[in-house]
């Protein structure tokens, strides 16, 4: 049978708009579910969406990829890579499928959202692909952890993690209800697949496929490079979505739903990518920084991505920079300190050698992060490894719920960013996550951080082992150093030299 | 007397953290309960100075012996416990 070309039938095929008799048009597209900005319906006719796919094409090209992604893992499945990988890379991949997998799911749902209240036709039939996208990626990063589960426990917070109330997934959670799950589908347009996948799954997809490639892990290089495909593709929503927004007088407002976005998305990839990229990923494997990668992939990119539409640098945009000197080493280290609260085994990266790449690419690391590790290193080669465990909790930011962080040592740099509001103290970490808050406060005032819990009596015991009950994580989920503080005899060695 | 969970800012780390005090504490009591979450763990310990507190952006510390009470410190107000000569 002869077919015809998808560029003859497809602008027809994909516009299916009408003119709703039987319902209202607000019936048909609630505001609250379709468009806050309030954009004329038929302003949206003239969306043009970059990539156009058909069903029949994407069914085929997704089957052969992921039949692909399958049978690499079958094939080396047999080949024990994971019962012999370095334990920082399994820590890698604990972290990551954890954080990721089901999340991927609720993009399904914003996705889903995209594809019914979209009011332009070609969004719609992109968002249903993104929507099946979503889905596969829910499974198959569900899917590939499962078999490690008998060999690890923690594997098994592939699908744990959130439904827990572990800090690091209430971060992740409420972080991703706020860009995607709790928005209207034109915002999430525009802060799901514009800032979160235009500018940050990058990082964690094509960045980390690099560094799983150079640690022979071609099981999930291969997996994460296939995913990354599918986000190139559906990420491509927003852009036109964006064109229309400024066309329309919307410009200020779709500004300031990006900035939100970005800097929600960037502070949750200083606790995820961060520390994958220049802590845990075995030094042997290492070339890149994180501040390398980000300013790549982000600062280059994603900032002539945004000139390019039209809109302006996020006003914050120097102290971003600034921040990719610091804050990553700081959610880090909160992490490693704090080890028996994530389902992970962080990798300390603080050996001799670790620190000379450190300081390298870090110029000044030794006199401010290094000076914490200095006393943690003392600790661990004296065994004192109770001064190196949790005492109390961190306190975390009202906005992204991850730890108030700065630079410690010398030239110390922390601070609080609180704000009153109508009578409750909120804490925050940055002065734009305090900016996000302030933009909605209605919005993010009746949420309580694992804190805010704690200090009102929500856990119980209030001690750090109903904490630790509280989150869900027995002794055998909890993190430990990922090398059994190995690292630290390097200092022994050097000092004995 | 009343438990009063301060939010600290401890001078040469790189995290708040949560300390709970007395509101009949005196202002060396709440340097000392900061400092054990924060010296020996990631913070060195120093010869001379003392340690003082104060409310974050204050241009002056609290008094050493004032109470937690008496300065009018709230629950989850955050401190700064800084190094001084005196």
């Amino acid at each position: 049978m002869t077919l015809l070309k998808r560029s003859d039938w497809y602008d027809i095929a994909r516009d299916t708009n009408w003119t709703p008799s039987f319902v209202t048009e607000e019936e048909l597209f609630p505001r609250e579910m379709s468009d806050v900005f309030d954009v004329p319906r038929e302003a949206w006719n003239v969306y043009d969406e970059p990539y156009k796919t058909s069903y029949r094409e994407y069914v085929k090209v997704q089957r052969e990829k992921d039949a692909g992604a399958y049978s690499v893992k079958a094939a080396l499945g047999r080949m024990n890579f994971y019962k012999n990988a370095d334990p920082g890379w399994l820590t890698i991949l604990k972290a990551h499928y954890g954080a990721i997998a089901l999340q991927e799911f609720a993009a399904g749902m914003s996705e889903a959202r995209m594809a019914r209240f979209g009011k332009a036709p070609g969004m719609r039939n992109m968002a249903t692909f993104g929507l099946m996208d979503e889905t596969r990626h829910g499974q198959i990063q569900l899917f590939f952890p499962h078999e490690l589960v008998p060999q690890d426990r923690q594997f098994d917070w592939a699908h744990r993690a959130m439904h827990t109330n572990e800090w690091a997934a209430i971060a992740a959670r409420q972080t991703f209800a706020d860009l995607f799950s709790g928005r209207d589908a034109i915002s999430v347009s525009i802060m799901l697949t514009f800032a979160f996948e235009t500018g940050f799954t990058n990082m964690q997809f094509l960045g980390l496929a690099s560094d799983a490639a150079d640690a022979g892990d071609a099981t999930f290089s291969n997996l994460i490079s296939n995913i990354q495909t599918d986000e190139a593709r559906h990420a491509q929503i927003g852009a036109p979505a964006l064109k229309i927004l400024i066309k329309n007088g919307k410009k200020e407002e779709a500004q300031k739903k990006v900035d939100i976005a970005f800097w929600r998305s960037w502070r949750l990839f200083t606790v995820l990518t961060g520390p994958m990229m220049d802590y845990y990923t075995p030094l042997a494997k290492r070339h890149k920084s994180f501040k390398e990668f980000m300013e790549e992939w982000i600062v280059t990119q994603f900032e002539r991505n945004m000139l390019d539409l039209g809109l302006d640098k996020p006003w914050y945009w120097d102290i971003f920079l600034e921040e990719l000197n610091d804050t990553h080493h700081g959610m880090h280290l909160g992490a490693w300190y704090w080890r028996p609260t994530v389902w992970w085994n962080p990798a300390a990266g603080a050996s001799v050698a670790d620190r000379e790449w450190l300081e390298a690419k870090y110029p000044g690391w030794n006199d401010t992060w290094g000076q914490c590790w200095d006393v943690i290193t003392q600790n661990v080669l004296a065994g004192r490894h109770d001064l190196t465990l949790p005492a109390t909790l961190p306190v975390v930011c009202n906005m992204s719920n991850l730890p108030i962080v700065g630079r410690p040592g010398k030239g110390w740099a922390v601070r609080d960013y609180p704000v009153e509001y109508k009578g409750r103290r909120y804490h925050f970490g940055s002065e734009p996550d305090r900016w996000c808050f302030q933009q909605e406060p209605e919005r993010y005032a009746g949420h309580q951080s694992l804190v805010d819990r704690f200090v009102s009596g929500l856990i119980n015991p209030p001690t750090i082992p109903g904490v630790l009950a509280y989150m869900g994580l027995g002794p055998q989920d909890m993190g430990k150093d990922a090398h059994d503080y190995a690292w630290a005899e390097s200092h022994r060695l050097k000092a004995a030299a | 007397m009343s438990a009063v969970p301060l939010v600290v800012n401890f001078e040469g780390d790189f995290v708040l953290q949560l300390v709970g005090v007395d509101s009949a504490n005196t202002m060396d009591q709440v340097a000392q309960a900061a400092a054990a979450h924060s010296i020996g763990r990631r913070v060195k310990p120093r010869a001379g100075g003392v340690l003082r507190v104060s409310r974050q952006d204050a241009p002056e510390p609290f008094a050493r012996a004032q109470s937690v009470a008496d300065a009018g410190l709230q629950p989850m107000e955050t401190v700064v416990v800084f190094w001084n000569k005196s």
